[in-house]
């Protein structure tokens, strides 16, 4: 396959949004390419959906939303796009240059339009312990059981949300043990949950299956609900975790693995870092980009699509993208758009079950920002949270300063697993909107980019 | 904020390396001084620059200014305070990698000493290579500067800001002029945090600082606004104990205490003024990152972890605008054209002086704010 210089539409991301919208452009003869980090298509929900099809009776515990990804998989292998895998993109310029990695060399091309589909990353949970060996995202657990079906068995597993349940549940279909599940959503559902399950019974099939799961784990685990003081024990290695249950006592479980899951968030490094503008999500707790309803972004031709423009699951995410390839295509062919069925189904169905979704499982204060002094906030510069909050004492506007004053946020992860703990924690000292707060300022590259793959480039045009 | 018009008051605008160190030597002799700074202390290119405090390579024309700041730069303790690891002075090479530019290294050594500066020395390949043996290819010799180094741009120009605090300066933030008109016995500066008057101004506000000469009915200057690049990588064993560069080509190369490297070299990126961001633009580094895996081999397989880029504001002939503007009451100092980091403090101590009708003990005249007038 050549790669050329220019397309019309420049999709990142494999998931269900951008395997949708490529079908969608591939029907209507558009020069696409997509960019996808992994070796074959699927995203984080079908990860390695095309290899696990050969096998399926072996990893049938996976479920059936996961084979439900085939028919999407299927369509993608006939479009007749131009798809780049293993390839990371690094930035997306405001005059749509997509730049990325792919084999060790750093790579350039210019789109019409480019649709951001990379999703959502789990939010991070910073609660004492979290960074000791043998504690693990529930995320990077699921990633292990649909890469290799490997698992690890005795595990504890820590936490809430949709993923939460349905990891420890595919845990158990797939015969591994669990030791323990802490679950720390609110025991009892309260008022103003009842009000938004309401809605939410419009999507019975989604409620029951939730329930089903946790029936699940309730029945075949050590399973303790409305978890509190959640602390993970050890010294160079976890040991067990520790909590406090709904009676008030505290209990230990040992455990050497602890898998640990607060809920998603948009990923929003890449469109953060050409400056798209964002807007603070105050029920989801986490920043989207701002875009019209068909996904367009302050930034002309620049379109976001699928969880990362709010988390809302995977067919929402498909039809999100197949409307923003509705409206690229229209853009680049030059006719008129016309609303399609799909914009209803898809508001209809977000509409319906997230916001009760969202309000069961948002992540409470104390689980945001760790309680205890001595634990780690910002990992790539050991930070503790004392040691965060002695700089935001001397008094800083938001995260951009606090980092010149003691480098939070400043390491590998770009703020991935501390710029919403630091956001917070500004926001707690100084007080007023957290939106006003705002998020670290977000530098390119936002994937791995070696100093040796950027002089390449440097060959290249050398070459010409 | 309405205050007494104080007879002696003076006003800085901008908070970069220039402005703060301003700040601190007026306030050291007593002065009433208030900082105006539009965002915060070291927003832009004095905060985030590559951090080279350096006197090779200048233009002979402000190697006075530059020799006059490494004096301050080596006593910077008993100026602001406890900052023992803001600025590590260690030695600062430039190679040459073919005939060509060792040529322009031998030439340029010739006419320094003709001026009577021997602060630049040509070191030969065998000693360059026993000084840096984790260097990758051989060289045709460099020059060498023996106690240049760097600093921590934004703990340096924090550091200004806070001493001069400390010495009676008042700082105020989130403060942008709207317009600058002479009143009374001197000027009446309006901004969004209100009015503040003052019998003297000094313009320190990098690339902004032709648009407020303006608002103070000054001629037009030729500034140009651009956001110079660099990157950060993660960090790496320990191989380079210098500042690098390369003569007859762009790179700025140093490993910080942390080991991460630092690589820029002179691309800059499109900078925008009135929403004060710049976008990096990564392949134009290409050329610097090549040139430095050609320098250490050990550095291809770091990983990058930021782009960034602070604006500037940029002269013609590259040098900066020092001196007593064509209104009465207003001092310049700005359109360092992104070599003004080490010059800073020199800056500040000869702007205090100009202020207070002293003479500074270096010529300014070079760096004459009428110089473009008569061409």
């Amino acid at each position: 396959m050549s790669v050329r210089s220019d397309y019309d539409l420049v999709i990142i991301g494999a998931g269900p949004a951008g395997l949708a919208a490529a079908i969608e452009a591939s029907r209507h003869d558009l020069s696409t390419l997509v960019l996808d980090d992994q070796p074959a298509p699927g995203g984080q929900v079908y990860r390695n959906i095309t290899r696990n099809r050969g096998q399926r009776h072996a990893s049938a515990f996976l479920g059936n939303d996961y084979w439900s990804g085939s028919r999407l998989v299927d369509g993608f292998a006939h479009v007749s796009a131009n798809v780049l895998t293993e390839s990371r993109v690094w930035q997306i310029t405001s005059d749509r240059q997509v730049l990325f990695s792919r084999h060790g060399k750093a790579q350039n091309v210019r789109a019409g339009a480019v649709l951001v589909a990379n999703g959502a990353m789990e939010r991070p949970m910073p609660i004492a312990g979290w960074t000791l060996p043998g504690v693990m995202s529930v995320g990077a657990a699921q990633t292990m059981l649909k890469t290799s079906g490997s698992g690890a068995d005795g595990a504890v597993f820590v936490g809430s949300g949709p993923l939460f349940y349905l990891t420890v549940w595919q845990y158990l279909q797939a015969g591994f043990g669990v030791k323990a599940v802490v679950d720390t959503a609110p025991a009892r559902m309260r008022p103003e949950h009842y009000v938004l399950a309401i809605p939410a019974l419009l999507q019975p099939i989604l409620l029951l299956k939730g329930l089903r799961w946790r029936a699940a784990i309730r029945r075949k685990t050590d399973y303790h609900a409305g978890a509190t003081s959640v602390v993970i024990a050890g010294e160079d290695s976890a040991t067990g975790v520790t909590f406090q249950d709904t009676s008030g006592r505290k209990q230990n479980i040992p455990a050497k693995h602890v898998f640990i899951h607060q809920g998603v968030v948009p990923n929003v490094n890449l469109t953060m870092a050409t400056d798209l503008r964002h807007q603070w999500h105050p029920r989801q707790l986490c920043w989207i980009p701002q875009t019209d309803m068909f996904g367009e972004s302050s930034v002309d031709g620049i379109f976001i699509a699928g969880d990362g423009m709010g988390i809302a699951g995977a067919t929402a995410a498909a039809l999100s993208g197949r409307l923003a390839a509705r409206r690229i295509i229209a853009r680049v062919k030059r006719r008129p758009f016309f609303m399609t069925p799909f914009w209803r189904a898809l508001k209809w169905r977000q509409a319906a079950i997230r916001p009760f979704l969202d309000s069961l499982f948002k992540p409470p204060d104390d689980w945001r920002v760790p309680k205890e002094d001595h634990a780690i906030v910002c990992r790539c510069e050991a930070l503790t949270k004392a040691d965060v909050n002695a700089a935001i004492a001397l008094g800083v506007s938001g995260p951009n300063q606090l980092k010149s004053y003691c480098r939070a946020g400043m390491g590998r992860c770009q703020g991935r697993m501390c710029a919403l703990t630091i956001q917070k924690m500004i926001h707690n000292h100084n007080g007023g909107s957290e939106e006003e707060i705002g998020y670290l300022r977000i530098r390119p590259p936002i994937r791995p980019l070696t100093v040796g793959e950027l002089a390449a480039l440097a060959h290249e045009d050398a070459g010409r | 904020m309405k205050m007494p018009v104080g007879k002696d008051r003076i006003i800085v605008i901008g908070g970069g390396i220039q402005g703060c160190a301003t700040a601190y030597f007026l306030a050291r002799r007593g002065q009433d001084v208030t900082l105006l700074e539009k965002d915060h202390i070291a927003r832009q290119a004095s905060g985030v620059n590559a951090g080279g405090v350096r006197r090779l390579g200048r233009d002979p024309i402000e190697i006075p200014l530059s020799l006059a700041s490494m004096d301050i730069w080596r006593s910077l303790q008993d100026h602001i305070g406890d900052h023992v690891d803001a600025f590590h002075p260690c030695f600062y090479l430039k190679v040459a990698l073919d005939e060509d530019g060792q040529a322009l290294g031998v030439d340029r050594i010739d006419a320094l000493r003709k001026v009577g500066f021997q602060h630049e020395i040509w070191l030969e390949d065998p000693e360059i290579q026993r000084r840096l043996p984790h260097l990758s290819c051989p060289t045709y010799g460099g020059i060498l500067v023996e106690g240049d180094g760097w600093a921590l741009p934004w703990r340096i120009v924090q550091g200004f800001a806070s001493a001069a605090v400390r010495n009676g300066a008042r700082l105020v933030e989130d403060c942008r002029v709207i317009s600058l008109e002479r009143g009374g016995s001197g000027w009446q500066v309006h901004t969004t945090k209100g009015l503040f008057e003052a019998a003297q101004v000094v313009n320190c506000a990098g690339a902004w600082a032709a648009g407020l000469a303006a608002l103070a009915g000054e001629a037009k200057f030729p500034l140009s606004p651009y956001a110079p690049m660099l990157a950060v990588t993660d960090r790496r064993p320990a191989i380079l104990p210098a500042v690098m560069g390369v003569l007859g080509q762009t790179l700025s190369l140093k490993q910080l205490h942390t080991g991460q490297f630092v690589i820029g070299g002179g691309v800059r990126a499109h900078a925008n003024l009135e929403t004060s961001r710049g976008e990096v633009d990564i392949p134009a580094l290409a050329a610097s990152m090549n040139l430095a895996t050609t320098l250490f081999a050990d550095i291809t397989s770091a990983r990058i972890i930021r782009c960034w880029s602070g604006i500037e504001g940029y002269m013609p002939d590259d040098l900066p605008v020092i001196g007593r503007g064509s209104q009465p009451g207003l001092v310049h100092g700005f359109g360092f054209s992104a070599h003004g980091f080490q010059l800073g403090p020199a800056v500040g101590e000869a702007l205090a002086d100009l202020v207070m009708g002293q003479q500074p003990r270096i010529s300014l005249a070079p760096f004459s704010p009428n110089r473009f007038e008569t061409v």
